[in-house]
């Protein structure tokens, strides 16, 4: 769901989130164990990506020892596969923009005019100076492929009822995480998802808050990813307007598109 | 006749002789020594390198040394490793998958090295990775999930043995394929670049994450057992296992850096040696000259007695070929015991030279040793004596020369 989307998708992640809103939990049989309930929940999660479109103004904040940043985005994105991201502001980098199609990433540089695909050796850098790598951006992820998932607490806390998931890799999977713990609270609003080492240390901590409506939909509106290695430190992303079913073409996200102008 | 009076000759000024004699034998000394050290640190360094994953000789795809990847690679299957194990000169051969790629852990991804070797082909003292396992033990499996890696590698990501890391990489179509392997082993070379970016795989695995074939490679390094053989095995090579879109490359082709190094470093060395050979050549002229001025008197005297210039000519050019053969006989008594100990001990620098000094890459043996190789004992001795004889020829020519009257009043 909205973990191992987080990287540069936040689009992603929320639509993920949505998908977990429209598959409830309520719907679940009276007879289902822990486990089953936790693999009905993902596998929900991963079907509902499919056609769903949609568009958002974002803004990033991103906050390290050496420079503080802010900046305004507008991003597309369809299903699991394709998302579209142009800067907006800062005016130095207007138009700069990353495609992700299936498992390619493409960098647009206005100023010169140049289209890069991302190669493996560049995908452990910083995308647009965030917390969040290229690599982040194509780890594509099937939670039930690659994780053995079982609920930990289901019930009352804060107020309201939240579930908790723990996730391990299986030991074939691709992930460098050791586990991930998520939490979701009802109407499934994703609350916290804290990624853990090898040696489970935590490693990293991805919060949700400033739940809105964004089209019919209760969704957090601000997600901040924290580094656990690197106190004070965090890429912050705030949805100004998220909208979906845009009914977008497969044709859209192209190279081509790249180049256009924001519309 | 002539040498007899040679020998009588250069024993009449015993102290001058042994002394002349001595200049000689410390000229051969430091040209060996200095030439012996030269030849076994290239060898050394040319071997490292060799070790470190192409082989002195390597036989790859075309293309792939101008941009080493995933996306060139061609069959290498037992039927060409045979023939090039057939190959005289060859003492080893194994395929290898060598490209770019990322390696990470929850702590960090960096960019490195993915090298994909055969547990069975692979031996230790063709390999400087497996060599320098400080921890942990090599992978036996082909297809094991299992890696290898340098220990600045290790304290970068956080990895211990049997921790997990993920690595990322390009394959033959362009796809980016990543997989996961648990750390079995750590190496430690010295070179900084070398120990925190390059992981060892086992091939059969590797060749799966990539989705290559069961026999697909992107080099296949080959180890001759004297490095001097390196172009004519790749000559050989090029008949026996070449093919359309193979290419067979050495060394130097492989390590640019280090051949240019290596070339450099001999150029100076000749240049060196020049000035030995111009200082030992002067104090044989000296000592020539000196032992002709002073007996002009005695060759004007054997010269109105009947002896022939020419024979005056050839004594001069004897005893100076006389001096270079007790020079050199001198020589060999000296150097022996100090050639048996520069091969077998060798001077340890450790404590002067600062841990993993490498050149272009490969890591710099801290023990001098030396080696004297059968044609750098040829040229040092036909040098040394053509020098020698030219260095004759001077005051040779001025006892030739010797008007015999005016000079039997020199008394």
């Amino acid at each position: 769901m909205f973990l191992l989307k987080i990287p540069i998708r936040p689009l992603f992640l929320l639509i993920s989130a949505v998908a977990l809103f429209l598959a409830p939990l309520s719907g679940a049989a009276s007879a289902e164990t822990p486990s089953e309930k936790a693999a009905r929940i993902l596998r929900a999660v991963d079907d509902m990506w499919r056609g769903e479109s949609s568009r958002a103004n974002i803004t990033m904040k991103v906050e390290t020892q050496n420079y503080r940043r802010s900046m305004r985005m507008e991003a597309w994105s369809k299903g699991r596969d394709f998302s579209l991201v142009r800067i907006l502001f800062p005016l130095k980098e207007k138009g700069v923009a990353t495609l992700k199609a299936g498992n390619e990433v493409y960098t647009y540089l206005p100023q010169t005019d140049r289209t890069i695909r991302l190669t493996s050796g560049m995908m452990m850098g910083s995308w647009m100076g965030s917390h969040f790598t290229n690599d982040d951006l194509v780890k594509e992820s099937r939670l039930l492929e690659d994780y053995e998932a079982a609920i930990t607490f289901d019930g009352a806390r804060n107020g309201r009822n939240e579930t908790d998931f723990s996730l391990i890799p299986k030991p074939t999977a691709a992930v460098v995480w050791g586990k991930i713990e998520m939490t979701v609270a009802e109407g499934l609003i994703p609350v916290v998802e804290t990624y853990y080492d090898e040696d489970m240390k935590v490693s990293r901590t991805m919060t949700f808050k400033d739940v809105r409506v964004f089209g019919g939909r209760r969704l957090p509106a601000l997600l901040r990813m924290t580094p656990a290695d690197k106190p004070g430190e965090y890429t912050e992303i705030f949805y100004e307007s998220l909208k979906f079913g845009l009914g977008l073409d497969d044709s859209f996200f192209s190279i081509n598109s790249l180049k256009r102008e924001s519309r | 006749m002539l040498i007899r009076m040679a020998w009588r000759n250069l024993w009449r000024r015993k102290r001058r002789t042994l002394i002349t004699c001595m200049t000689v034998a410390i000229g051969l000394w430091v040209a060996s020594t200095t030439l012996g050290i030269h030849d076994y640190s290239d060898l050394k360094m040319v071997n490292t390198s060799a070790s470190m994953g192409f082989g002195h000789v390597s036989v790859e795809p075309l293309g792939y040394l101008n941009k080493p990847g995933f996306d060139k690679s061609f069959r290498a299957g037992v039927e060409m490793t045979a023939a090039i194990l057939a190959t005289p000169g060859v003492k080893g051969a194994s395929p290898k998958i060598i490209g770019p790629g990322m390696i990470g852990t929850a702590s960090k991804t960096v960019g490195g090295m993915l090298m994909g070797v055969d547990p069975a082909a692979e031996k230790p003292e063709r390999n400087v990775f497996i060599r320098a396992i400080i921890e942990g033990s090599p992978f036996t499996a082909s297809g094991a999930s299992e890696v290898v890696i340098g220990r600045r590698l290790a304290e970068r990501l956080n990895l211990k043995i049997g921790k997990k890391l993920v690595y990322t990489a390009t394959d033959a179509k362009g796809e980016i394929v990543s997989d996961i392997a648990r750390v079995r082993a750590i190496f430690k070379t010295g070179d900084e670049n070398v120990d925190g970016g390059t992981i060892l795989l086992p091939i059969g695995k590797l060749r799966g994450t990539l989705h290559f074939g069961p026999d697909d490679a992107t080099v296949v390094s080959v180890h001759v057992g004297d490095e001097r053989d390196a172009d004519g095995v790749a000559a050989d090579l090029k008949v026996r296992v070449g093919a359309p879109g193979v290419e067979v490359r050495t060394w130097r082709d492989t390590q640019p850096d280090l051949a240019g190094t290596i070339a450099m470093d001999k150029s100076f060395h000749r240049l060196f040696n020049t000035f030995i050979w111009l200082l030992v050549a002067t104090g044989i002229l000296d000592a020539m000259l000196m032992s002709v001025l002073e007996r002009k008197h005695e060759m004007g005297l054997m010269m109105a007695v009947g002896t022939s210039p020419r024979t005056l000519f050839l004594l001069v050019l004897a005893e100076s070929f006389l001096t270079a053969i007790v020079g050199l006989g001198i020589a060999i008594v000296m150097n022996l015991p100090w050639y048996w100990f520069m091969t077998t001990k060798g001077i340890d620098l450790s404590a002067m030279v600062p841990e993993g000094y490498g050149v272009s890459g490969v890591v710099v043996d801290p023990v001098i040793r030396m080696v004297l190789f059968k044609e750098s004992v040829v040229r040092i001795v036909v040098t040394f004596f053509s020098l020698t004889l030219v260095a004759g020829l001077y005051p040779a020519f001025k006892a030739a020369r010797v008007p015999p009257v005016e000079t039997m009043k020199i008394v």
